[in-house]
């Protein structure tokens, strides 16, 4: 199934090619973890981001033990600073 | 060196222009620009004095490592007592005018008196001259610095001085240079206004002195550390708007909540997609003197757009939405046209105002509107709805010029809830309204917004990384004390703060304050103790200007009325918890005052 990804900020230099603004649809299968999900966007390791699902901050910890739904809409924030 | 160590005292009442040596022992305390500017208002004037009086001085103050080929050298700040606060204000501005004045030859410009009729100041080197501003009084910014420089014509003369809004002593007017950068922030325009000095122009070929061709290759190698500049390239400032919006902490409608539906129709895709007639509002980025980076946003209005059909003088090129003013001039309005917000933060630049305190002000303006406390007679017929972008257009000419319903929007929302009987609906802190983060979801920020020296301030602490890391409030009071310390020193380097999230560390400031300046700089802990210094010098000036720890505070919603949505949904502000602990790490009594041994410790007498 298809899910809908948002990177805002500099992150969205790391969009697959082909992809819009700042979306991007990550194919993953049924009952994939947020963990998997996370590892399919090509978002290099040492740049941190927070992750928002549906609207929510979810904690690192939480990453697995989220089961991801074709509606989902998952958004990568940076963590940058105010201006 | 890099100081010029070289200061010029003007004074309005005598007429008089006079150099004189720059202490350099307060130089080697205070550094440069924000610290050692404060450090000369808190020795010669009594903080106590009205800030519109003659009494009180401003002072434009550059850092040593202004003019020179460090990236971002182009900071000056303006330092004086606010009008809108009655704290001390220190409002910094990039652009080309901090480069050009350290350039004629000075680390610092000291005004004080008042003329007695409209003048401008005339600086090229050591040649300075108090004119006649008869014919520019009454213009805009724009005005002012296209007449002056057609009169001098030398494309490279710089410009800083008020429009309307400081002759009328808006109470948040700014000091504009270069057209669209400003020392934006607590009034600092409404006291150059009082003087009644109308701008200054400044032209430089003194040059800034690096000591040495090793010292200027180190420079050059420290700038090419700032690897990470891209996203600040492309998005500015306003890539917070995604951010700040996905994690719930986007002051919307006068801080009712934290998450805005426009948002989308404000942020960077928005700035960058064209809209349905092809118009894209950005055209290209903008950098300040010296500048690696470019953060800035060059805009145009939709020349199709109703603000501006009519208006073909608003329809070209000039600074358009930072982050901040779409959050001011967009979220906190409820008003999602970015051609309207673009357009209000034109008036802006144009008139001299401060766009966050303008937004601020109008959406507390707003929320009193909607609660029925004004209505369409005390506005003068306009609906003063959240939302309503043709009112918010409006409503800020207004408040430029001083007229209508719009002079009092100028007095700062502080003053206006006073004034209709609802000082609760402000967003306020010491008088001046809140950036674009919400204390409740960000708490780091709620303690930085309340121990503000300046008031309400989202560049005077560093809790970003904690706050959207946990809005659990162990170890804020502690991030927040030591990151005042910090940010005070790098805006006393002359240098932006931005480079500190493109690559560079503080670290990296100390490098380059060391290469530039006597003495051995590069260690942090002479970073950390100067940057403590100034930070308690300038609470000093608030003890002494009659603020205490009953400023120390945030407006009654952020303390009692829970976040509605978002990671901090249900919170509020607990900053009762955090300000005794903020107050202990400072080495400060239970009442905020530093006590003899930390100001012996900091050297302060």
């Amino acid at each position: 199934m298809d899910i809908s990804v948002t990177l805002f900020g500099g992150l969205r230099h790391y969009l697959p090619a082909g992809s819009s603004f700042n979306k991007c649809k990550i194919d993953v299968d049924e009952g994939s973890s947020l963990a998997a999900l996370l590892q399919k966007i090509p978002v290099p390791p040492d740049k941190p981001y927070m992750v928002i699902l549906n609207d929510e901050k979810v904690a690192s910890d939480q990453f697995d033990e989220i089961n991801i739904q074709a509606d989902d809409e998952v958004v990568l924030l940076p963590p940058i600073k105010g201006g | 060196m890099a100081w010029q160590q070289n200061i010029l005292r003007v004074n309005l009442s005598k007429g008089s222009c006079d150099f004189e040596p720059l202490n350099m022992d307060w130089a080697n305390a205070y550094l440069g620009s924000r610290g050692l500017g404060s450090k000369y208002l808190y020795e010669e004037m009594d903080p106590a004095v009205d800030a519109l009086s003659t009494e009180n001085k401003i002072i434009f103050a550059t850092g040593p490592l202004t003019g020179t080929m460090a990236s971002t050298s182009g900071r000056y700040t303006v330092v004086t007592k606010g009008a809108l606060t009655g704290a001390i204000a220190c409002s910094n501005s990039g652009g080309k005018f901090g480069g050009e004045l350290k350039n004629a030859g000075y680390d610092m410009l000291i005004i004080e008196g008042k003329s007695d009729k409209p003048v401008y100041l005339h600086i090229e080197d050591d040649k300075v001259e108090i004119c006649d501003a008869g014919d520019i009084w009454g213009k805009t910014v724009w005005e002012t610095e296209d007449i002056l420089a057609a009169k001098y014509g030398d494309p490279l003369m710089r410009f800083a001085g008020i429009g309307q809004a400081g002759e009328t002593r808006c109470r948040y007017a700014c000091v504009v240079n270069d057209k669209h950068r400003a020392a934006g922030r607590s009034g600092v325009g409404a006291v150059m206004g009082s003087k009644n000095l109308k701008t200054i122009a400044v032209r430089g070929t003194v040059g800034t002195p690096a000591a040495s061709k090793e010292v200027y290759h180190k420079i050059n190698e420290i700038n090419a550390r700032m690897n990470d500049r891209e996203g600040m390239a492309r998005d500015g400032t306003l890539a917070m708007m995604d951010v700040t919006n996905g994690f719930g902490s986007l002051p919307t409608r006068n801080n009712r909540s934290v998450r805005f539906e426009g948002a989308n129709k404000l942020n960077p895709e928005a700035m960058h997609t064209p809209n349905p007639d092809g118009h894209t509002n950005i055209v290209t980025n903008g950098a300040c003197f010296g500048c690696t980076i470019g953060c800035g946003r060059i805009c145009k209005i939709d020349p199709n757009h109703w603000s501006v059909k009519d208006r073909p003088e608003y329809q070209g090129a000039s600074g358009g939405l930072e982050y901040e003013t779409a959050y001011a001039l967009g979220a906190a309005c409820g008003v999602d046209d970015i051609d309207a917000a673009t357009f209000a933060g034109f008036i802006c630049n144009e008139y001299g105002m401060d766009p966050i305190s303008l937004g601020g002000s109008i959406a507390a303006a707003m929320e009193l509107f909607d609660i029925g406390a004004i209505d369409e007679s005390t506005t003068g017929g306009i609906k003063l709805e959240f939302g309503n972008a043709e009112a918010l257009c409006q409503i800020s000419e207004l408040a430029g010029k001083g007229e209508g319903f719009g002079a009092d929007i100028a007095m700062g929302s502080k003053r206006l809830c006073e004034k209709y009987g609802h000082p609760d609906l402000s967003m306020t802190v010491k008088g001046q309204e809140f950036a674009a983060y919400d204390g409740r979801s960000m708490q780091g920020m709620g303690l930085a917004y309340a121990t503000s020296n300046r008031g309400a301030c989202h560049l005077r602490a560093d809790p970003y990384e904690h706050d959207f890391d946990t809005t659990e409030i162990a170890g804020k009071a502690q991030v927040v004390a030591e990151s005042q310390r910090l940010v005070a020193f790098m805006d006393s380097s002359g240098l932006c703060l931005f480079p500190a999230g493109c690559g560079w560390g503080t670290e990296d400031y100390c490098e380059l304050v060391d290469l530039v300046c006597e003495g051995d700089w590069n260690t942090e802990a002479r970073m950390v103790e100067t940057g403590e210094r100034i930070w308690n010098l300038e609470k000093l000036f608030n003890l002494k200007a009659g603020l205490g720890k009953k400023d120390d505070t945030l407006p009654k919603r952020i303390l009692e009325e829970p976040a509605d949505v978002g990671t901090g949904k249900g919170l509020v502000c607990r900053l009762d918890e955090m300000l005794p602990e903020y107050y202990a790490i400072n080495g400060w009594d239970a009442e905020g005052v530093p006590t003899r041994d930390t100001l012996n410790r900091l050297g302060i007498d």
